[in-house]
C-alpha cells in the first residue's frame, strides 16, 4: 500500500534575481512499512527533500500526498494539524527541549492530540520500554548521553503511532556502538510495528539497515537500491560501490 | 568594507533591535531635563511654604540620576553580552581590540548623544506639561510658562556625559576580557541550569514563603501596642524589612520553582503546551534572576507604598483638615474672635457662631479599654468634656457618655470597647457614666480638645454637675476669657476671602483655620506625591525595560525549542498562547509580590496619613499595573516575532 507519494517536486531558494534550484523534479513513492534511506553528497538537497516531504518546508512546485492527503496547498494551521497526527521526527541534533524531562519530552506529541492521560501513560511505558530508556524518564536531557538522547528523540517520534517517521541523520552524532544500537531499535520498530521510516544518512552502515536506498544528486534522484533478500553485508557493499560512483561523478 | 560602513550598518541593525533601549534613554533624558528645569524655574519658589519646592526637587533629582545611571549601565551589560559573538568575529577577521572599542564607542556615541538631544527636546516640551500637572495638584491658579533653562541643559548634558564615560569604561573592560574563544561558546545557559531540584532549594522555597508571611504578620501588629517606644518601633520595622526582603529573594530563588515543580510533578509527565512553555521555563530561569527581581520588587513596592501614602494624605486633605479643625475657623481668645467676626460683617460674609464650653476632667476608662498599655495598670487620663447641648442634633442621655474624634489613627493605638463604664473624677467624688457611642466625627480642633483621646460628650445636666465640682488645677483656661468658639461660613465658597482676613489679623494662638491646614497639607503632600510619582515612573519604566531586555534574551535562547515544537505540529497560535501564559507569570509574579508588599506596608500605618485607604491605594496600584503591563505586552510582541521566525 502506498503511504506517501511525491510527484515532480521542485524547490527553489532565493528571490527572482538570485535563484537556486535545490530540488529539480523528484518523484518518490513510499509503501507502508518501508524503511527508506536517502543518500547523496553534501549539498545535494537531502535535508531540503526531507523538510518538504515532512511539511516543515513548502515545495515550489509539485504535490505530496501522505495517506491519500495532499498537503502542499494547506494553510499553516492545517499543516500543523497534519504533522501532529501523521508524522514523527528524529533529528540529527536530537531536538529535545532541555527544560523538560525525558518523559515529558516523549509525551509531548500525545498532549497535542489530547489523548487521555491513562492511554498516554500506557503508550509511554510501551515505547520507552522498547527503546530501553524507561529508567531515564525523570532525567533532564542535560543529564543523559547522546545515544540516550537520540533514543528519547526516537521514542518521541514513535509514541503517537504516526503514519511516517522522518529521520535526518539520526546517527550523525553517535559513536558506532550507539549508532548500531539505535539502528537496531529502529529496524525492530519498523518490523514489529510496521512503522514507515524515511531516513537521511551519510553513513553506508546506517543505510544498510534500510529496505531501500534512494540516491540523490544535484536535486534529482540518481538511482535506487533495493535490499530484497540480500544480507545486510552485501547490501552494504552495493551501497558503498554506488556511493563511489556517485561521489566520483559529483567531484 | 570601511569602518564607517560597518558602524552605520551595525547602527541600523541595533536601532531596530534596541528601539526600547533608545526609547528608554530618550525618556530618561527627557524626564531628567524637565525635572531639572523645574528645579531652576522661578515659579517653584512659590510652591510650598514649609519647604522650598526647588530644593526638594533638586534633592530628588540626585535619586533620579542614580536610577537612570544604574539602568543604563545594567542595560549596557545586557547588550554588550549579546554582542560578544560579534566582537569575537571582528577579532577573527583581524581587527584589534582597540579598533573594536573605537567602533563600539563611535556607534554608542551616535546612538547615545542622538538620544540625549532628542530627549532634551522632548524634555523641554514636557517640562511645561509637568509644571501644569504640578500646579493642578497643588491647586495653584497660574499659567505654566515655557522657559528654556540653560542651567538645566548644562546639568543634563554633564550628567549624561559622565554616564556615557562610565559605559565606555565598562565596554572597554569587557572587550579586554573577551577572546576569540567566546565565538564558539554558546550563549545558552539553560544547559547548566536544568537539573533536578536539590533538597536545599525546597527548604529555601519554604523559608521564603515563611519569611514573607512572618514579615506581613509583624507589619500588621506594628501599631497594635505590642511594640512600644521609638526603639521598639524601629526594631520592628527593621525586622519587617529584613524578613520581607530576604523572603522575597528566597521566594524567587526557591519558592517559585518549588511551587511550579509540585504542580508539574502532579501532571506525571503529561504537559500541555502552556505548561511546557511557562512552568518548565520559568522554573529554571526565575532563580537565576532572583537578585534582580528582588531589587525590582522591593523598590517598586517602596514606590507604590510611598505613592499610596502620599496620595492617601492628599486624597483626604479635606477630612483631615476637618479633624484638625472641625469648624471653618475656631477661636479661644475672646477678642480675637470678636475682631474676626467684625471683619466678616464688614465684608458681608454670612456665618454662624458655635459656642462650645469645655472642661478638663480626669477620668478612668477602666473596663472600656480593650488592650491596656498603661503603665502600672493606671488607666486614668485627662480629657476634654463638652455638653451635648453644644452639638446640634445629638442627644446624650443622662448617665451616658459618647466619645467623639475617635479617629482611625487613635483606633489603631488605643482599642476601645463600644460599651462599658467610664468614671469621671471630680474634686468631690466620682461620677459614673456608661459609654454609649464611639464616633469618628471631630467636634473640637485637635490641638485644643483632642490630645491623647477624643472629646467626651455628656448630657447637659451631667456637664453642669462636672462644672460645679471641677478641679481648678486641671483647667488651663482663665474662666471667662477662654472659651472655644467655632465659626462656620454660611457659604463655603467665601472661605478664601475669609481666610485672607484671618491672615491679615494674625490672631494669636490658639486659633484655628481649617483652610490653612488644607492648603498646607495639599502643597506638602502634593509636592511629595509629585516627586515620588516622578521617581516611581522613572523606576517603573527603567525596570520594565530591564525585564523586557531579559525576555528578549530569553526568547532567543528558547528559539530552538519553538522550532522543535512547531515541527512537532504546534501552530504559531498555540505557542503564542503559551507565551502569553508564561509572560503572565514572568511579569505577573513580581508585580503581585510588589503589590502585596506595598499593600501590607500601607495597611500597617496609613492612618497616620489620612482618613481613607482603599480608594487612593487602588488608584495608585491600578495605574502602576497598567503601565507595567505595557512591558509585558511588548515582550509578547517580541516573542511573536521570534516564534514566527523559528521555522
Ligand atoms: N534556507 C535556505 N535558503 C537558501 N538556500 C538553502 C536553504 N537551505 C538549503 N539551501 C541550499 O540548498 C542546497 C541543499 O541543501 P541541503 O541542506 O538540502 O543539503 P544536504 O543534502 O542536506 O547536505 P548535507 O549532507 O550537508 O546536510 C544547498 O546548496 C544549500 O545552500
Ligand atoms: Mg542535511
Amino acid at each position: 500500500m502506498v503511504i506517501m507519494q511525491a510527484n515532480k517536486i521542485y524547490k527553489t531558494y532565493g528571490n527572482k534575481f538570485n535563484k537556486q534550484e535545490v530540488l529539480k523534479g523528484i518523484d518518490l513513492q513510499v509503501n507502508k512499512g518501508e524503511f527508506v534511506g536517502i543518500m547523496g553528497p553534501s549539498g545535494s538537497g537531502k535535508t531540503t527533500l526531507l523538510n518538504v516531504l515532512s511539511s516543515i518546508d513548502r515545495v515550489s512546485k509539485g504535490t505530496i500526498e501522505i495517506e491519500g492527503k495532499e498537503f502542499t496547498g494547506m494553510k499553516e494551521k492545517q499543516l500543523a494539524e497534519f504533522r501532529k497526527h501523521h508524522l514523527g521526527f528524529i533529528f540529527q541534533d536530537y531536538n529535545l527541549l532541555d527544560t523538560l524531562t525525558v518523559k515529558e519530552n516523549i509525551m509531548l506529541p500525545l498532549s497535542i492530540t489530547g489523548m487521555s492521560k491513562k492511554e498516554a501513560h500506557q503508550k509511554f511505558d510501551q515505547v520507552s520500554g522498547e527503546l530501553g530508556i524507561h529508567e531515564l524518564k525523570d532525567k533532564y536531557p542535560a543529564e543523559i548521553s547522546g545515544g540516550q538522547k537520540q533514543r528519547t528523540s526516537a521514542a518521541r517520534a514513535f509514541v503517537h503511532d504516526p503514519s511516517i517517521i522522518f529521520a535526518d541523520e539520526p546517527t550523525g552524532a553517535l559513536d558506532s556502538k550507539s549508532a548500531s544500537d539505535l539502528l537496531n531499535k529502529l529496524a525492530a520498530m519498523n518490523s514489529k510495528r510496521q512503522a514507515t521510516i524515511v531516513m537521511v544518512t551519510h553513513d553506508a552502515v546506517a543505510a544498510s539497515y534500510c529496505s531501500r536506498v534512494v540516491f540523490i544528486r544535484d536535486g534529482q534522484i540518481y538511482t535506487q537500491l533495493n535490499k530484497g533478500d540480500e544480507s545486510r553485508q552485501s547490501f552494504f557493499n552495493d551501497i558503498i560501490s554506488t556511493q563511489g560512483v556517485l561521489g566520483g561523478v559529483t567531484q | 568594507m570601511s569602518l564607517n560602513y560597518i558602524i552605520l550598518r551595525n547602527l541600523k541593525k541595533n536601532i531596530k533591535n534596541y528601539y526600547l533601549y533608545v526609547f528608554a534613554l530618550i525618556f530618561s533624558v527627557a524626564l531628567y531635563f524637565s525635572f531639572v528645569t523645574l528645579q531652576f524655574d522661578p515659579a517653584m519658589d512659590e510652591v510650598g511654604e514649609s519647604m522650598k519646592g526647588g530644593a526638594a526637587i533638586g534633592a530628588s533629582s540626585v535619586l533620579l540620576v542614580a536610577i537612570v545611571a544604574i539602568f543604563l549601565l545594567y542595560a549596557n551589560t545586557i547588550f554588550i553580552k549579546r554582542r560578544s559573538k560579534e566582537i569575537g568575529l571582528f577579532q577573527l577577521i583581524g581587527l584589534t581590540k582597540t579598533r573594536i572599542f573605537a567602533l563600539l564607542s563611535a556607534e554608542n556615541l551616535i546612538l547615545y548623544f542622538g538620544s540625549l538631544f532628542i530627549g532634551i527636546g522632548a524634555g523641554f516640551v514636557m517640562s511645561r506639561l509637568i509644571l501644569m500637572i504640578l500646579f493642578k495638584i497643588l491647586e495653584i491658579d497660574k499659567l505654566a510658562k515655557l522657559r528654556f533653562s540653560p542651567e538645566a541643559f548644562q546639568r543634563t548634558v554633564l550628567v549624561f556625559a559622565v554616564v556615557y564615560v562610565l559605559i565606555m569604561i565598562m565596554n572597554y573592560t569587557f572587550i579586554r576580557a573577551q577572546s576569540i574563544l567566546s565565538l564558539f561558546k554558546t550563549t545558552s545557559t539553560t544547559q547548566g541550569l536544568v537539573k533536578k531540584m536539590p533538597l536545599w532549594e525546597i527548604i529555601m522555597g519554604l523559608l521564603g514563603i515563611g519569611f514573607i508571611a512572618a514579615g506581613y504578620y509583624v507589619s500588621s501588629q506594628l501599631f497594635s501596642g505590642k511594640f512600644t517606644g521609638m526603639n521598639g518601633l524601629m526594631l520592628a520595622m527593621i525586622i519587617i524589612l529584613a524578613l520581607v526582603i530576604a523572603g522575597t529573594y528566597l521566594f524567587y530563588k526557591g519558592s517559585v520553582s518549588f511551587i511550579f515543580n509540585v504542580i508539574r510533578k502532579r501532571k506525571k509527565g503529561y504537559l500541555s503546551i502552556n505548561e511546557v512553555l511557562s512552568l518548565s521555563s520559568i522554573m529554571f530561569r526565575m532563580k537565576s534572576n532572583a537578585l534582580l527581581l528582588t531589587v525590582i520588587t522591593t523598590v517598586s513596592a517602596l514606590a507604590i507604598g510611598l505613592l499610596s501614602l502620599s496620595y492617601i494624605s492628599y486624597y483626604s486633605v479635606e477630612t483631615s483638615a476637618k479633624e484638625s479643625s472641625p469648624h471653618d475657623f475656631g477661636f479661644v481668645m475672646k477678642d480675637a474672635g470678636a475682631n474676626f467676626v467684625q471683619a466678616l460683617d464688614q465684608k458681608k460674609i454670612g456665618y454662624t457662631v458655635l459656642e462650645i464650653p469645655t472642661i478638663r476632667v480626669k477620668l478612668d476608662l477602666g473596663e472600656v479599654l480593650e488592650s491596656s498599655k498603661f503603665p502600672d495598670n493606671d488607666t486614668s487620663l485627662e480629657a476634654t468634656v463638652i455638653s451635648d447641648s453644644s452639638l446640634e442634633g445629638k442627644d446624650v442621655q443622662p448617665g451616658e457618655v459618647m466619645i467623639t474624634g475617635y479617629t482611625h489613627a487613635l483606633q489603631s493605638m488605643l482599642k476601645l470597647r463600644d460599651s462599658g463604664e467610664v468614671d469621671f473624677y471630680t474634686k468631690d467624688g466620682v461620677i459614673k457614666q456608661q459609654l454609649s457611642e464611639l464616633s469618628e466625627k471631630p467636634v473640637l480642633p485637635y490641638y485644643y480638645g483632642g490630645g491623647v483621646i477624643g472629646v467626651f460628650v455628656v448630657d447637659e445636666s451631667v456637664f453642669q454637675e462636672l462644672t460645679a465640682h471641677q478641679d481648678p488645677n486641671l483647667q488651663n483656661n482663665k474662666p471667662g476669657s477662654w472659651n472655644y468658639r467655632g465659626i462656620m461660613l454660611k457659604d463655603h465658597s467665601q472661605v478664601k476671602e475669609a481666610y485672607n482676613i484671618y491672615l491679615e489679623q494674625k490672631p494669636e494662638f490658639p486659633s484655628f483655620a481649617q483652610y490653612e491646614y488644607e492648603i498646607n497639607q495639599r502643597t506638602n503632600m502634593g509636592l511629595i506625591m509629585f516627586i515620588v510619582g516622578f521617581l516611581g515612573l522613572t523606576f517603573l519604566i527603567t525596570s520594565g525595560c530591564i525585564l523586557y531586555f531579559k525576555q528578549m534574551d530569553e526568547s532567543e535562547e528558547e528559539k530552538d525549542g519553538y522550532t522543535i515544537l512547531r515541527k512537532l505540529g504546534f501552530t504559531q497560535g498555540d505557542l503564542l498562547r503559551g507565551i502569553q501564559f508564561k509572560q503572565l507569570f514572568n511579569f505577573g509574579i513580581p508585580l503581585v509580590v510588589g503589590l502585596c508588599h506595598s499593600y501590607f506596608a500601607v495597611k500597617s500605618g496609613w492612618f497616620f496619613f489620612g482618613t481613607e485607604m482603599l480608594t487612593p491605594m487602588f488608584v495608585v496600584m491600578a495605574v502602576y499595573t497598567v503601565l507595567y503591563s505595557i512591558f509585558g505586552l511588548l515582550s509578547v510582541l517580541y516573542y511573536k516575532r521570534v516564534i514566527r521566525e523559528s521555522l
